[in-house]
C-alpha cells in the first residue's frame, strides 16, 4: 500500500502545477498563446485603426496606443508604407484609400464583434473590448460577413457608433450633433457616448447617462451645461458635454419629460408606469421582458415577494411576473403614482 | 424567377438598408411597443372589467401564504416530504412484488423451460441469467417509484404550485449563477436524472439550462438510494448501538443527498463563473394562476409522458449491461474469467481510492443502470473470493438477510472506509447511460455531454481518493 | 353569448356532435393543415385534446413542447391535421420556440392558424394574435377559459373584438367542451374559404418606424402583388431578417396554399425537421 502521506503530496504538487500552466489568463499556457498573437499583422492593424481614428497621430501616440516601444513603431511603420497603406507628409501619417479600406475592415469586425457580443453571450460589458480586440484580427472578412447576417446587419455597436458598411461606408446620422448645439429646451435623444478618454467616460457614467435616454438642454454657457434626463438634472462642464452626442426629436414628443425611479424601489401594492428600460438589458433579455409586455407606458403593480426575499412579482397586463432585483433596478417607472 | 423581380427585390433591400440606419437601434422596441399598443386598444374595446377589484381573491391569497417569508419555506419542504415519503413507502410493497413475480417465480420457470428443451448451458445462461436478470432487476427496482413520483410531481405542477417553488428559491440558484427554475430539474432528478434533465426544458435561458443539465446528476436518483441505504445501514449502523442504528443510518443517507445538493450549488457556481461565462443569461418567471388539476389525466399523461419512455430506455440499456457482465463472468482464459482480470487489473487502483477492483468493475457494468450496482458487487465478490452464496457466475442475486451480505463484504476485505467511499463514489460518478443519451438529446453538443458524464467521475476521484488517504493518515497516527 | 346559440339552436350542424371524429395520430391523406399557436398557460394543450382524442400533457410552462406535437380530425367531409405550436409570447423570432411557431405559420402555409387565447388576459395575448394576423388572414381565435373570465367578473365581447380583429372568435372553456362545435365551424369555414379574414394590421405610428414602414411596404406591394402580407415582410426587412430575404429571392414567400398538398407537406416536414 502506498504511504497515504506521500500519496497526498504528490496529488497536491500535481494540482498545484496544472493550476499554475492552465489557470484562466494568468497560467502559463495562456501567457504563451498571449505572446504568440502579438505577431507583426496585429500591430499593423492596429496602427491603422490608431491612425484613421486620432486627428493627429504620432510615432508616441502610436508607442502609448500600443504599448510598444517607438522603435517598434518604427518598424511597424516602415512595414505599411511599403505595403502602401500609409504616406507621410510634412511628418504627418495619412492613410492611402487602400489604408482607410483595411481601417475599416478592422473597425467592422470590432464593432460588429462587441454588438454580438453584447447581444447574443452573457460577457459583462467590461470584458466586450478586449475580447472584441482580439477577435478583430482573427476574424476572416467571411466570417465577419456571417456574423453581420446572423446579428441581422446592425447598424450601431453597442456604445452607439456605426458599423462601417461591407463596402466600407460608414454613416453617421446627418442629425447627429453635440448637446451643446441644441437650442434650449429643445429635447433630444442621447446616441453617443465618447468612451476615451476613460476618466470623462466613468464621470458621464457616474451622471447616470446612457445611450438612447431622453434628454432636454435647460441651461448652456461657456462655463456650464445644465440639462435634464431620466434620471435627474445634471451640471457639467462644456468639455465633458462635448463627448455627448445626441439626436434631436423630429417631432416634440407629447408626453413630459419625467424624472423616474428604479421599479426595485416599489412597496408591494404599489403601481407605477413603465418610463424606460435601462439599455444595460440588452439582448434576449431585453427582447424576453419587451415580449412579456414590460415597455414604456405599461402600468406594472408590485405584487408579492418571494420567501426568499429577492425575485419580486409584479402585475403586468394581467399576468404576474417575478424579476430579480438586478433587473428591476435597470427598470424606471414614474415617480407618483 | 425573373431578373426583373430580382432587380427590384435587391433594390428594396437596398432601400430597407438605408431606412434602418434613421430607424436607429431601438427598432425593436418601437415595433413591440406599436402592436401592444393597438393590442391595448382592442382588448379594452372588447372588455368590460368589474368596477372594483373582487374583495377576496382566491390566487392572492394562496400565493401570500406560500410565498410568505414565514410560511413560504416549511410549507415547500413539507409539501416535498410528503412527496418523497409516498414514493419511498409507496414504493416497497410493489417493489417486494414485482421482484417476487419477475425474479422468484418467473426466473425458475423459464430456467425449467430451458432444461426441458435441452437448451445449451451457454445460451440459457446467457438469456436468463445475463440478459432476462438484469433486466428483470431494473423493472423492480425502478417502476414503482416512477410510477408514484411522477404522477404526484405533475400534479403539483398542473396546480401552479412547482412555479411557485421556483420563485421561493431562486434567491439561492441567483447566488449560484442558476435560475430559480432549477430547483424543479432538480427534484425532479431525485426522482431520475434522465427525467430531470428533460425537465430543464422549462428554463428558457441557455446558460441556466446547461447548467442545470450538467449538474443534474448530483440529485441522488432513485437508482442510487438502494445502495446508499443498504451501505449505511450495514455499515454506518452498525457503529452504534441498536437502538439508534436506524436514526444514525439514516442520517447518514439524508447526508449524502445534502452533500449532493451542496454540489449542485457549488459546481452551478464554478460553471457560471468559467466555462459557461459567455453564454446568454435572462430571467423571467411567469407565475399562472392556479387551477385545478385533472387527476386521471394527469395520471396517465405522466405515467405515458414520462415513466414508461423513461423506463423504456433503461431497459434498452439494461439487456446488453446483463449480456456482457454474465459474458465477462463466464468467459474464461486461464482458469480466470474476463471479469476477474479487469478486477485485479483495477485493483490497485480502487484501494487508492478506498475502493477496491470490484466496486469499480461494477460501476462500469451498471453504467446503463446504477440500480444494478449492488447486485454486481455482491455477485463478483462472490466470483472473486469463492465465498459460499450467490446463485453462481454472472447471476445477481439478493441475500435474504443482512448478516449474509455483511460476511461477504467482509469476506472481499472490505472495511468502514470502502463503505464510506463506496457511498460517496455513488453520489459523485458519471451519470446512467440513460442520463447521458437524454443530455445527448437534449443539449445537441458531444462537448457538453463528456463535460456532463466526464466531470463527476473525476471529481468522485479525487474526492474519494483524499477521503481514503486522510482516512489512512489519521489511521496511521492513531 | 355562448349559451344563447346553445338555447336557439340545437339542430344546427354545428351541434352534430358526430360531425367531429377524432383520428389521434393517424394523420394519412389529410386536406387541411391547422396550426394551433397561443401564449404559454392558455390551455393551448387541452384545445389540442379535445379535438384530436390525444392526451398530450405540457404542463404550465412556456417552452414545454419543444417539438411539435401532432394530431388529426375529421369534420364534415374532410380530415384536418392538426400541429400544436410551442407556446410562445411573441413571434419576432427571439427564442427557438418562437422561430419554430413562425416559421411554421409563414413557411407551413396552414390552411387555419387557430390561436387560442386566454379572455382574462386580452391584452397580453392579442400581441400574438396581432402579430400572426400580421403574416396570415386564415385566423380563427378561439377565445378560452371563459369560465374563468365570469368568476373574475370580466365580460368579453366576442362580436365586438371579431369586428376588430376581422376574424372569427369563438368563445370556449376547452377543459368542459364548450365550443367546441363552434370553433370546428369556424375552422371548416376557413379552411374552404367560406369566411375570409379581413385582419386588422398593426399602426406602427411612431414617427421614424412610420415613413421607413410605408416606404418599404410600398415597394414590396409593387413588386410583389400576390404577397398577403407586404407590411409585415417590410418589418422583418428592415429588422435585417436574412431569412426572409433569402425566402424572397427563393420565391418561398406568397400564397402556396392553393399548390399542391404534397408539396406542401414535403415544405413542412423541412421545418419540422430543423
Amino acid at each position: 500500500m502506498v504511504n497515504p502521506l506521500f500519496a497526498l503530496l504528490i496529488a497536491a504538487a500535481v494540482t498545484v502545477l496544472g493550476f499554475y500552466v492552465f489557470s484562466p489568463e494568468r497560467g502559463l499556457f495562456w501567457k504563451w498563446q498571449h505572446t504568440r498573437e502579438l505577431s507583426e499583422r496585429v500591430l499593423r492593424e492596429d496602427a491603422l485603426k490608431h491612425i484613421y481614428h486620432a486627428k493627429n497621430a504620432s510615432v508616441e501616440s502610436l508607442a502609448g496606443a500600443l504599448s510598444i516601444s517607438t522603435n517598434q513603431v518604427a518598424d511597424v511603420i516602415e512595414g505599411l508604407q511599403s505595403l502602401e497603406l500609409l504616406e507621410i507628409e510634412v511628418s504627418n501619417f495619412k492613410l492611402t484609400s487602400d489604408g482607410r479600406d483595411y481601417a475599416l475592415r478592422i473597425i467592422r469586425a470590432h464593432r460588429l464583434y462587441e454588438r454580438y457580443l453584447a447581444e447574443e453571450t452573457g460577457y459583462d460589458e467590461v470584458n466586450w473590448h478586449e475580447k472584441a480586440h482580439q477577435l478583430e484580427h482573427e476574424l476572416s472578412s467571411e466570417d465577419v460577413e456571417a456574423l453581420a447576417q446572423k446579428l441581422g446587419n446592425p447598424t450601431h455597436d453597442p456604445h452607439g457608433d456605426p458599423i462601417p458598411t461591407a463596402d466600407g461606408k460608414m454613416v453617421y446620422s446627418e442629425k447627429r450633433t453635440r448637446l451643446a448645439n441644441l437650442e434650449l429646451d429643445e429635447r433630444a435623444r442621447i446616441i453617443h457616448l465618447e468612451d476615451e478618454p476613460e476618466a470623462v467616460y466613468a464621470q458621464l457614467v457616474a451622471e447616470g447617462l446612457h445611450i438612447g435616454q431622453e434628454i432636454r438642454l435647460l441651461e448652456a454657457t461657456p462655463q456650464r451645461i445644465r440639462f435634464e434626463t431620466g434620471a435627474g438634472e445634471h451640471l457639467l462642464a462644456p468639455i465633458l458635454a462635448a463627448n455627448i452626442s445626441v439626436i434631436p426629436f423630429a417631432e416634440e414628443p407629447e408626453k413630459e419629460l419625467e424624472v423616474g425611479l428604479p421599479l426595485s424601489d416599489l412597496e408591494i401594492g404599489e403601481e407605477r408606469e413603465v418610463l424606460s428600460l435601462s439599455p444595460r438589458i440588452r439582448g434576449a433579455e431585453r427582447r424576453r421582458l419587451m415580449d412579456l409586455g414590460i415597455l414604456p407606458g405599461t402600468m406594472i403593480e408590485a405584487e408579492m415577494e418571494s420567501a426568499g426575499g429577492d425575485p419580486v412579482a409584479y402585475r403586468v397586463r394581467g399576468a404576474v411576473i417575478a424579476l430579480r432585483k438586478d433587473q428591476a433596478a435597470m427598470i424606471s417607472v414614474s415617480a407618483e403614482a | 424567377m425573373t431578373t426583373e423581380n430580382t432587380q427590384s427585390l435587391e433594390n428594396i433591400l437596398s432601400t430597407a438598408q438605408t431606412l434602418r440606419w434613421e430607424v436607429g437601434i431601438d427598432f425593436h422596441e418601437k415595433v413591440t411597443e406599436s402592436i401592444y399598443t393597438d393590442a391595448a386598444r382592442i382588448a379594452d374595446r372588447a372588455t368590460t372589467r368589474p368596477e372594483e377589484k373582487p374583495r377576496f381573491d382566491f390566487d392572492r391569497k394562496l400565493d401570500q401564504i406560500l410565498t410568505s417569508r414565514v410560511w413560504g419555506f416549511p410549507l415547500m419542504l413539507a409539501l416535498l416530504m410528503i412527496v418523497f415519503w409516498l414514493t419511498i413507502s409507496g414504493a416497497n410493497v410493489p417493489s417486494s412484488m414485482l421482484a417476487t413475480l419477475l425474479l422468484d417465480t418467473i426466473h425458475p420457470l423459464l430456467k425449467g423451460f430451458a432444461a426441458t428443451i435441452g437448451m445449451p448451458w451457454w445460451l440459457d445462461g446467457f438469456l436468463f441469467d445475463g440478459v432476462y436478470m438484469a433486466t428483470a432487476w431494473v423493472i423492480s427496482v425502478m417502476l414503482p417509484p416512477m410510477a408514484i413520483f411522477f404522477p404526484l410531481f405533475t400534479l403539483l405542477e398542473d396546480f401552479g404550485y412547482l412555479p411557485r417553488v421556483a420563485f421561493n428559491l431562486d434567491n439561492m440558484f441567483r447566488k449560484s449563477g442558476a435560475h430559480g427554475k432549477q430547483a424543479l430539474s432538480m427534484t425532479m432528478g431525485f426522482g431520475c436524472n434522465a427525467a430531470g434533465v428533460v425537465a430543464t426544458r422549462i428554463i428558457d435561458s441557455p446558460r441556466e439550462r446547461l447548467i442545470a443539465i450538467i449538474t443534474n446528476n448530483f440529485a441522488l436518483c432513485n437508482g442510487r438510494w438502494p445502495t446508499q441505504i443498504l451501505i449505511a445501514s450495514l455499515f454506518i449502523g452498525a457503529l452504534v448501538p441498536v437502538q439508534l442504528a436506524g436514526l444514525v443510518s439514516s442520517m447518514a443517507v439524508v447526508g449524502i443527498a445534502l452533500l449532493g445538493i451542496f454540489l449542485t450549488f457549488a459546481s452551478s457556481k464554478f460553471l457560471s463563473k468559467t466555462w459557461l461565462k459567455g453564454e446568454v443569461s435572462t430571467f423571467s418567471l411567469e407565475l399562472p394562476p392556479y387551477r385545478p388539476p385533472r387527476i386521471w389525466q394527469t395520471i396517465y399523461t405522466s405515467l405515458i409522458d414520462r415513466t414508461f419512455i423513461i423506463l423504456w430506455r433503461a431497459i434498452i440499456f439494461a439487456i446488453p449491461a446483463g449480456a456482457v457482465l454474465w459474458l465477462s463472468a463466464n468467459i474464461t482464459i486461464a482458469g480466470t474469467s474476463l471479469a476477474g482480470y479487469l478486477i485485479n487489473f483495477l485493483n490497485p487502483f480502487g484501494l487508492l481510492l478506498g475502493l477496491n477492483g470490484v466496486i469499480l468493475v461494477a460501476f462500469i457494468v451498471a453504467i446503463p443502470a446504477n440500480e444494478i450496482v449492488v447486485p454486481t458487487i455482491m455477485m463478483l465478490t462472490v466470483l472473486v473470493t469463492g465465498a459460499n452464496g450467490g446463485e453462481g457466475a454472472g447471476v445477481m442475486f439478493e441475500l435474504e438477510s443482512g448478516m449474509e451480505t455483511m460476511a461477504l463484504f467482509e469476506a472481499g476485505g472490505w472495511t468502514l472506509l470502502t463503505a464510506v467511499n463506496l457511498m460517496l463514489f455513488s453520489l459523485i460518478h458519471n451519470p446512467c447511460s440513460t442520463t447521458i443519451y437524454t443530455i445527448y438529446k437534449e443539449t445537441g453538443s458531444k462537448k457538453w455531454t463528456w463535460v456532463a458524464a466526464l466531470a463527476p467521475v473525476l471529481m468522485g476521484f479525487a474526492v474519494t481518493f483524499v477521503v481514503a488517504q486522510v482516512w489512512r493518515l489519521v489511521e496511521m497516527i492513531l | 353569448m355562448t349559451t344563447n346559440t346553445k338555447d336557439s339552436c340545437e339542430t344546427c350542424p354545428i351541434h352534430d356532435a358526430a360531425a367531429l371524429k377524432k383520428l389521434g395520430v393517424d394523420m394519412s391523406d389529410f386536406d387541411y393543415v391547422v396550426a394551433l399557436a397561443g401564449n404559454p398557460n392558455t390551455g393551448k394543450s387541452t384545445v389540442f385534446n379535445a379535438l384530436t382524442g390525444l392526451r398530450q400533457h405540457t404542463g404550465n410552462w412556456p417552452g414545454k413542447t419543444v417539438s411539435r406535437a401532432e394530431g388529426g380530425f375529421e369534420y364534415g367531409d374532410h380530415k384536418y391535421k392538426l400541429v400544436d405550436l410551442p407556446g410562445t409570447y411573441s413571434l419576432l423570432a427571439t427564442s427557438l420556440d418562437e422561430e419554430v411557431a413562425r416559421d411554421f405559420i409563414l413557411f407551413g402555409q396552414p390552411d387555419v392558424t387557430i390561436v387560442v387565447v386566454d379572455a382574462t388576459r386580452l391584452e397580453r395575448n392579442l400581441n400574438l394574435v396581432l402579430q400572426v394576423l400580421e403574416i396570415t388572414n386564415r385566423v380563427v381565435v378561439a377565445l378560452n377559459l371563459m369560465d374563468e373570465a365570469k368568476r373574475h367578473g370580466i365580460q368579453v365581447d366576442e362580436r365586438r373584438l371579431a369586428r376588430d380583429l376581422g376574424v372569427p372568435v369563438v368563445p370556449m372553456v376547452a377543459r368542459q367542451g364548450e365550443g367546441v362545435p363552434e370553433l370546428l365551424q369556424a375552422v371548416g369555414e376557413v379552411a374552404n374559404r367560406k369566411t375570409v379574414g379581413k385582419p386588422y394590421r398593426v399602426k406602427y405610428d411612431s414617427p421614424e418606424l412610420k415613413k421607413a414602414v410605408t416606404e418599404v411596404t410600398k415597394q414590396i406591394e409593387n413588386a410583389y402583388p400576390e404577397l398577403p402580407n407586404p407590411q409585415w415582410v417590410a418589418l422583418r426587412l428592415l429588422d435585417g431578417d436574412e431569412r426572409i430575404a433569402e425566402a424572397l429571392r427563393k420565391g418561398e414567400l406568397g400564397d402556396l396554399t392553393h399548390g399542391d398538398i404534397e408539396k406542401r407537406s414535403a415544405q413542412l416536414q423541412v421545418i419540422g425537421n430543423q
